[in-house]
């Protein structure tokens, strides 16, 4: 049994705080990912755990045992690393049985797990190849069957499909959720790639500037998101945000106005409060798939369009003349909503839009902390009791 | 009629054959380098890399024409020597009037082949111990961060700017002296007349050459390979030995073959830390001088000498040539 538990952990270099404070428990058999954008410690909190960084404040616990001060080799991990990092002066036997060897396995032995870990990772007959001799995804298998040599309690990755081309990703992604069923061993899995996150995790770890923002199942993090950060960074387009503030009858903006009783979220008159929702939660008022649950029509302009296939990104805008510029992606006053690809939509139109209540988040703006994951009109019994003063009981 | 060739020249570039055959060679010749400068260039080339090898290897033919003669007809050497008949050979003289009992009279006047054996020995002990501790110097100030990196790597480079002449007043002193401590190892407790009075200075001067050249190398290999050989179970100084340096093999190859010819060749410091004679640790050149004597000097020996001198030191380049040239041009050859 291996669980990994992070206690206060906290890394300094001189003046940068890598990482801040950071809780952690993984289960044994886990499969984690820790997400984030480039430099939010989360390659760091990774490295932590394998031993090749020492915090500067906090304990690292596997399997029970306080490993925070051993070296790397007495701690029962092994790791894949973004640039792969096989040995280039070592064939494929040399580099599958390096860790074996300084243990002083013997050869008989050697042979047998080398044999089998080839196996898992479906490499048979390459054993005298040299690294260089080989393909991307080859390299990959390797490094894959090196580190599963040893039988570790827990399985580091950090980035390992980073270098490969998209196809060869798709399939190693697979390739690791089955790797994953077979060994049942933790998997701590380092991406900046939502997508391998939302797939192949029981958890998500979501980190941003050295934090833990939120660690749950990749539908959670999804659909109840704690705070924007969160809420921007899982979902692809990203969520929508407006902000704006809360008045006697709900929300309010510029452009937005969605009436709610802000008393049944504890929400005083006055307060700044983002509003969030994601594209295919937005939906063309005359369209037949409407929201289950619908807040009163808003008028928008088309702005760009772009066809997936599957589906077509519509890129509004509230106000008619206002120029948008695409390389800054949704701006204020913009909203991205996903239509059916059937969708009679063309640039440069009136629509009108709403939201499906039961999926729209309220954050606070300044906190950033989620308030509601979903907003019930004012007529309704429910989420939280309606108000007195408002509402009208059915 | 220099004019019109030119102008022909501007036109003949255009790939026509120029019609003007009335001008003179060397007009002729330029006109052609014009159009085809590779020519001069690769001319150029072979030109410079003659001159170079007559330069380098012109001195060794002599020294070799020097060893041949029989001493005390070295004045008639023109190219070979004044006795140098090849049709003895038909009478039977394979040495065609030369002297190759020279080769074999080094040993018999003086143990050249302990001088030599001293040389050796003092050069490879010396390339282990520099390979060994720059290695490990190279590891910190090529892979490791903290603070006050440059300036102890300046100062380390400093010590090679020293004229080694600064050094030997004070350790001529020390190492005369005689050391209480030593006294059960070397018989009278001085370093004097052994080879540690001279390893011990020349790991020193020829230190900062090899941690700069590997520093230079071991800062190359990517990080996540020292990362993956201690996830897999080697220390820091198991990730060093079996992965970076052998990963660093030119740049371990060029310093120490650097080091081994520097110390092999060198006979400053040794004249002076050592008293002739070869049981004293006396050098090769030590060696070669001794065929110099009060009343003759054997010019022919001592070439001969010279020769199988320099021959442990042309095999070693040779074997590891190619190593040395990808480790010179490394830093210009890496990706």
């Amino acid at each position: 049994m291996a669980d990994v538990t992070l206690e206060n952990i906290t890394k300094r270099y001189e003046d940068v705080t890598a990482v801040d404070d950071m809780n952690l428990d993984i289960k044994h058999g886990e499969f984690v990912t820790f997400v984030g954008p480039s430099g939010c410690g989360k390659s760091t909190t990774m490295e932590t755990i394998a031993g090749l960084t020492t915090p500067t404040e906090g304990k690292v616990i596997i399997g029970g045992r306080d490993v925070t001060n051993l070296p790397p080799k007495d701690r029962g991990i092994s790791m894949v690393f973004q640039n792969i990092a096989l040995f280039p002066h070592m064939d494929v036997y040399e580099n599958i049985s390096f860790g074996l060897r300084l243990r002083k396995y013997d050869k008989d032995e050697i042979d047998r797990r080398v044999e089998k870990a080839a196996e898992v990772v479906q490499l048979g007959g390459m054993m005298d190849r040299m690294p260089d001799e080989m393909s991307g995804g080859q390299r990959q298998r390797v490094a894959i069957a090196r580190a599963i040599v040893r039988n570790p309690d827990v399985f580091l990755m950090d980035e390992p499909l980073a270098n490969l081309d998209a196809k060869l990703r798709v399939h190693m992604r697979t390739e690791l959720q089955r790797l994953h069923k077979e060994l049942d061993t933790t998997i701590i899995y380092v991406t900046h790639d939502q997508a391998e996150a939302m797939t192949m995790s029981d958890r998500i770890a979501v980190i941003n500037a050295g934090q833990l923002q939120q660690i749950d199942p990749p539908l959670v993090c999804y659909n109840e998101p704690q705070n924007l950060f969160v809420a921007g960074f899982i979902g692809s387009p990203s969520m929508n945000f407006v902000e704006g503030r809360i008045t006697d009858n709900g929300f309010n903006s510029d452009d937005v106005t969605i009436p709610f009783n802000p008393a049944a979220y504890n929400l005083s008159t006055g307060a700044d409060v983002t509003l969030g929702v994601r594209p295919e939660d937005v939906f063309l008022s005359r369209n037949s798939r409407e929201a289950a649950d619908p807040t009163p029509p808003l008028t928008a302009y088309t702005d760009v369009l772009e066809p997936m296939g599957n589906e077509i990104f519509a890129y509004l805008k509230f106000d008619e003349e206002a120029e948008s510029d695409m390389e800054k992606g949704i701006m204020p006053g913009q909203l991205l909503i996903s239509v059916d690809p059937d969708t009679a939509i063309e640039e440069e139109q009136e629509v009108e839009v709403v939201l499906d209540r039961a999926k729209t988040h309220l954050f606070d703006t300044a906190t950033g902390n989620a308030i509601t994951h979903q907003i019930a009109p004012i007529d309704s019994t429910g989420a939280g009791g309606a108000d007195a003063e408002v509402g009208s009981d059915d | 009629m220099a004019a019109e060739s030119h102008s022909d020249t501007e036109y003949g570039r255009s790939g026509e054959e120029e019609p003007d055959l009335d001008r003179g060679p060397i007009e002729a010749w330029a006109a052609r380098s014009i159009k085809n400068p590779d020519r001069v260039y690769k001319g150029l080339f072979y030109t410079a890399m003659i001159a170079f090898l007559f330069t380098t290897l012109f001195p060794f033919y002599w020294l070799f024409m020097v060893a041949l003669t029989p001493s005390g007809s070295l004045q008639n050497i023109i190219l070979a020597p004044s006795t140098f008949d090849p049709t003895l050979l038909a009478q039977g003289d394979l040495t065609m009037g030369t002297n190759p009992g020279a080769f074999v009279e080094i040993f018999e006047r003086l143990p050249f082949h302990r001088y030599m054996f001293n040389s050796f020995v003092i050069a490879t002990i010396t390339t282990v111990i520099v390979l060994i501790v720059s290695s490990l110097a190279g590891y910190i100030f090529g892979r490791l961060r903290f603070r006050g990196k440059s300036p102890l790597m300046l100062l380390v480079l400093l010590v090679s700017f020293f004229p080694p002449a600064a050094f030997f007043l004070p350790l001529n002193r020390l190492f005369n002296r005689n050391i209480g401590v030593l006294e059960p190892i070397l018989s009278d407790g001085s370093l004097y007349n052994t080879p540690y009075a001279m390893i011990i200075p020349f790991s020193a001067l020829f230190m900062p050459l090899s941690i700069f050249i590997l520093t230079t190398f071991y800062s190359q290999i990517p990080d996540g390979l020292e990362d993956a050989a201690r996830i897999e179970g080697t220390t820091r100084l198991g990730a060093l030995f079996r992965v970076i340096v052998p990963l660093s093999a030119p740049g371990v190859a060029t310093a120490g073959v650097l080091t081994f010819i520097a110390v092999y060749n060198e006979y400053f410091f040794s004249r002076l830390m050592t008293d002739p004679g070869a049981d004293n640790w006396a050098p090769i050149v030590r060696g070669i001088l001794g065929y110099q004597g009060q009343y003759e000097t054997l010019f022919n020996l001592m070439a001969a000498a010279s020769i199988v001198g320099v021959l442990p030191v042309a095999i070693l380049v040779v074997v590891a040539q190619e190593k040395i040239v990808s480790g010179l041009t490394a830093g210009a050859l890496k990706e």
